[in-house]
């Protein structure tokens, strides 16, 4: 060995040394600040596309609830964790946060293939109460059934079946005989295209093929021919942004029609502005309902206003009331263990309480009803969130389509209608 | 039938395109190098910082070329970021590889490659975000060739189609016609007897990461014009381009090219008979087809 | 006190079943010669495996047989060997890039066959395990971590012990002989297919062990688990810790998966909060970079092979890649075929 690399071997040396340093001087609570601060954790996948605006929108909530004055007057403090939408970097993230940063709630994951190792091996096993913004497989629902989730585990995400129901009655209302349909190949997308599909079949509208889009495909030109040779009247897209730009430009390279009908991830400036409005004048989506008061842009002008673009996007508006939930719950929680926060949750759920919207004047309300022990209604960017025994939300849904300024609401259909409708696909 | 034919054809060519460079580097240094897939996404990012700089300067660059969604900024900004791609992966050579080849085995520059492709598509990520992006907000829209049997054409992959070609004939002459390519080529067969002959290691190294720098920036442009730019590009393309040059076998630039367009017609084909979301399986069994019937590909010679 | 105990105790579960994976790798790369591309597809094997042996009964789809977990353990494992020997009897007369693209499509290939076969293994839900043995005498989930902990522990140990003996015995020598010099072994009257197929097997199903155990821990096991990353992270640590030596393997696995986690956990512990969003991305930058350098450090990974042969001169240093990729990257001591 030369005298170069010898002093390159030093220099390798003393970087290692000083990052094994770094490890040891900065120990989980070094980041604690003057004024008392409450932990939450949130692991989420920050280095994917999709699931960076969702940690963004996490963090805005934290940042308006310390605004309004913090969970039982400390602030709030989300120690963000990638999940890399590796499970394995995701559950050890999660761990470390229940164990090194003693959080007592967790926020995340997206994926249900994360979410799911993180609830059977770290928060229901440590009475950490965690709100999943996203994961949509009904797996959950079964675990929860079983009591393995000891009433720790929550999703803001609304049941995949109202949206296919609502799915096949746009597309039923608009007098479509014939229908393509391209689905995201993950957990939520197979259900959503089975489901959508066969409320199709039910109300004897013709699907003429379901084509499964994997991520990160070099090219969607295969898929889109094989569907466009069906020639489907209209297209159900069940996709997310990144490869619904990419299909639904090939789509319409190839003349394929524009007659789209489009899922609540596609509802996004990103999706609008890559596919080019001109060409989605037609399209109509579906998705959950936001609340039915005079506050109903609460969540949609402050986040506009934070952010200078409208809140759309998959799982954004759902982030938001996860966190919100779950800091609400904390205040009304007397002690802040995962389970009794867990448990606090029905009072902030509660149909009967008093409706209170999340901005900064509501979120002061709240805490002054909750410490006189009343209930209150939040009323969401998801809109009033009611869950059930199994952690799982119905919401009410709306139609939208895209306008030059962002979104705009086309028809709304209440709880019941939607209930209705779905009972008359089961019969 | 024949519209999947043709798609297979001209997916196929950008898959050839990327494919060629890829085994120009696997065969002259020996090694597979996976942050080829990152020296494709900087050609593509590179190009469209450079495009939006030269449309800056004057408006005339921004008309676009008749039929295609190419402008005259967007090919001068190519030309400039394929040089800068080359030069930048013959840095990295001497920053990173250098070292390894002479102090290990193919497999630790293999995995080293992997760990630079890791850093720079994450600092790409951070710089221009992590959002897909376009050259041009226009859709180029297919013309139809006939409509019954169904067949449509797109312009741009034609010019692709095209590109690949010129690329394919022109680094073929170079490697078999001129004495700067026997030298290349003398490198990667005997890098001791073609020291010997008095051919500079050190220059042919860096000769051949600028073109594998170059060929690679080609590829993203070509990519990112059908299809769109983010930072994971490179790494979703990489895959099939190293299966399209193991399928041609390693070194054989025709082989490159034919088995990008094997790997395209491929994946187009199998969805007559196969669902879709068993797609990216398919040109990797078609490699164990071809692999079964000729274990060093389809042009490849046993080394 | 507890919690960080807790917390090593989780994350030494996890960095020793991937060692185990490391190990099957390092029988197969370091000892063999045996570029394998689609070590998922093996992991993925015993993974599965064992929940559709040991899981409860499905309603919506084939398996669940509920049987008792060791017998499900060796049943994933054994699924593992078959698919090996499928693979291997087709593949492994292919050589380095070749072979290891060709593994790597059945790597994909099965994670297709996950992803979308869902009456078979549930499609990208993925399937949901068993009670996990023991799990309900246990009670208390940190004794029971513990307790995986030490099982994990003693399936590493077994291992390990096997393979040290293997690579000292007579068949071990032979394994070398192929790696080195094929030509040479098969004059000497051996079949250096049937070894490589025997080593590839044998590496294989440790591998399987490995995902079974994965499965088991997390009760869990779905297509977002056999991403192609996991064949670079096991290949990345047996790589860095030094490949042909066991205890490197164990190094290179605890030194990676702790700067690959660890890296995560510091960059939060420090970044103020508006940076938070893109740690993510800071992160794998420092993964990479902790990678480079470590091979630039150490070329030959952390703990080298060690080889009792030194009677031959080093390889000229100024070859590109070191001459032929016949080579095996830890066999510098012997002169590259094509200088010869």
């Amino acid at each position: 060995m030369n005298i170069r690399n010898e002093s390159r071997t030093r220099l390798y040396s003393s970087c290692l040394l000083f990052l094994a340093g770094l490890f040891l001087l900065a120990p989980p609570s070094s980041a604690q600040a003057a004024d008392c601060t409450t932990r939450i954790g949130a692991v989420l996948p920050t280095s994917v596309d999709w699931g960076r605006p969702i940690a963004a929108t996490a963090q805005f909530a934290v940042e308006l609830y310390n605004e309004s004055g913090g969970v039982k007057g400390c602030d709030v403090e989300m120690v963000l964790r990638d999940t890399q939408t590796d499970p394995k970097i995701g559950v050890d993230a999660a761990k470390a946060l229940v164990d090194l940063d003693k959080v007592p709630v967790l926020i995340g994951a997206v994926s249900s293939g994360v979410s799911m190792p993180i609830l059977t091996s770290v928060t229901a096993p440590s009475g950490v109460m965690q709100m999943s913004c996203c994961s949509s497989s009904t797996a959950f629902t079964d675990v929860a059934k079983e009591g393995k989730t000891k009433g720790l585990w929550f999703r803001t995400f609304a049941t995949t079946r109202n949206q296919a129901a609502i799915a096949a009655k746009l597309i039923k209302d608009r007098g479509y005989k014939s229908v393509g349909i391209f689905y995201k190949n993950d957990d939520w997308g197979q259900d959503i295209g089975k489901l959508v599909a066969a409320d199709l079949e039910t109300l004897g509208i013709e699907v003429t093929t379901s084509a499964a889009i994997n991520d990160s495909q070099p090219s969607y030109r295969a898929e889109v021919t094989s569907v466009l040779k069906t020639k489907p009247e209209a297209i159900y897209l069940a996709l997310y942004p990144t490869e619904g730009i990419s299909l639904v430009r090939e789509w319409l390279s190839l003349g394929g029609t524009q007659e789209f009908v489009a899922a609540n991830s596609l509802k996004s400036d990103e999706f609008r502005d890559g596919v080019g409005m001109q060409y989605l004048e037609k399209l109509i989506g579906h998705d959950s309902a936001p609340p039915r008061t005079d506050s109903a842009t609460t969540f949609v002008d402050m986040y506009t206003a934070k952010f200078s673009s409208e809140p759309n996007g998959p799982g954004l508006p759902n982030s938001f009331d996860a966190v919100m939930i779950s800091l609400l719950a904390m205040d009304a929680a007397d002690e802040l263990d995962g389970t009794t926060i867990a448990a606090s949750v029905p009072r902030i759920t509660d149909p009967a309480g008093t409706p209170i919207f999340p901005d900064v004047a509501g979120l002061k309300q709240a805490r002054e009803l909750l410490a006189a022990g009343e209930n209150i209604s939040y009323q969401g960017a998801t809109g009033a969130v009611v869950f059930d025994a199994n952690g799982d939300v119905s919401a009410p849904a709306v139609a939208w389509t895209f306008s030059e300024t962002g979104v705009e609401e086309a028809a709304y259909y209440p709880l019941a209608d939607v209930d209705a409708f779905i009972a008359t696909l089961t019969r | 039938m024949l519209q999947s034919l043709f798609d297979g054809i001209l997916v196929g060519s950008i898959l050839s395109l990327g494919a060629i460079g890829l085994t120009l580097i696997m065969h002259i240094l020996r090694f597979a190098n996976f942050s080829h897939a990152e020296l494709i996404s900087m050609g593509a990012y590179f190009t469209l910082t450079l495009d939006a700089v030269f449309t800056a300067f004057s408006r005339a660059l921004a008309s676009k070329l008749p039929m295609l969604s190419v402008s005259v900024s967007l090919m001068l900004a190519m030309l400039v970021a394929l040089l800068i791609t080359g030069i930048l992966a013959a840095i990295i050579d001497k920053l990173v590889f250098k070292r390894l080849r002479e102090q290990a085995g193919p497999l630790t520059m293999v995995f080293a490659s992997f760990g630079i492709g890791l850093i720079i598509r994450n600092v790409i990520g951070l710089v221009y975000g992590l959002k897909s992006m376009h050259y041009s907000s226009d859709i180029a829209f297919a013309m139809v060739i006939s409509s019954d049997p169904l067949l449509l054409i797109k312009a741009d992959q034609l010019f692709i189609l095209a590109l690949t070609l010129l690329v394919m004939v022109s680094l073929h002459l170079f490697m078999s016609r001129t004495s700067v390519g026997f030298a290349l080529k003398a490198i990667s067969e005997n890098p001791v007897l073609a020291q010997i002959n008095g051919i500079n290691l050190a220059s042919m190294v860096r000769l051949a990461w600028l073109l594998g720098g170059a060929l690679a920036a080609i590829a993203g442009v070509c990519y990112a014009l059908n299809n769109q730019l983010s930072p994971v590009m490179g790494r979703d393309l990489v895959l099939s381009l190293f299966a399209a040059a193991i399928v041609g076998g390693i070194g054989s630039i025709y082989g490159a090219a034919l088995g990008g367009l094997i790997v395209g017609l491929a994946s187009s084909l199998a969805l007559l008979i196969i669902p879709a979301g068993y797609k990216p399986a398919v040109p990797f069994l078609i490699i164990l087809l071809v692999l079964y019937l000729r274990p060093n590909g389809l042009f490849g010679e046993e080394r | 006190m507890i919690g960080i105990i807790s917390y090593l105790a989780f994350f030494l579960t996890i960095a020793l079943i991937l060692a185990i994976a490391v190990l099957g790798l390092n029988l197969q790369w370091g000892y063999t010669g045996l570029f394998n591309g689609g070590i998922v597809a093996f992991f993925g094997a015993g993974a599965y495996g064992i929940i559709l042996l040991g899981g409860p009964e499905r309603i919506d789809g084939f398996g669940g047989f509920s049987l008792p977990y060791p017998l499900a353990l060796l049943g994933g494992i054994a699924l593992s060997g078959v698919l090996a020997l499928m693979v291997g009897l087709a593949t492994t007369r292919l050589r380095h890039d070749y072979l290891a693209i060709a593994t790597f499509g059945v790597a994909i290939a099965m994670e297709s066959v996950m992803r979308n076969a869902s009456w078979l293994t549930g499609g990208a839900t993925g399937l949901r395990g068993f009670e996990r043995p023991l799990e309900a005498i246990v009670g208390n989930s940190f004794a029971y971590n513990l307790l995986f902990l030490f099982f994990v522990l003693v399936c590493v140990s077994l291992v390990f012990l096997f393979l040290e003996i293997l690579v000292r015995s007579p068949f071990g020598r032979l394994l070398r002989a192929v790696r080195e010099n094929e030509r040479a072994a098969r004059s000497l009257g051996k079949s250096p297919s049937s070894v490589r197929l025997t080593a590839f097997v044998i590496g294989a199903m440790i591998m399987g062990l490995s995902g079974a155990l994965y499965a088991t821990f997390y009760a869990f096991i779905s297509p977002q688990d056999l991403a192609p990353i996991l064949t670079f992270q096991i290949w990345a640590m047996l790589i860095v810790g030094g490949s042909g030596n066991n205890l490197g393997a164990v190094l290179g696995t605890l030194v990676v998966w702790g700067a690959w986690v660890g890296s995560g956990w510091l960059l939060t512990a420090l970044a103020p909060t508006h940076l938070q969003l893109y740690t993510g991305s800071i992160q794998y930058i420092l993964v990479g970079a902790i990678i480079v350098s470590s091979l630039l450090w150490r070329p030959r990974g952390l703990l080298p092979e060690k080889l009792s042969i030194h009677a031959l001169p080093p390889p000229d240093p100024g070859s590109p890649g070191q001459g032929s990729e016949s080579q095996p990257a830890n066999s510098p001591n012997q002169p590259a075929e094509n200088t010869q």
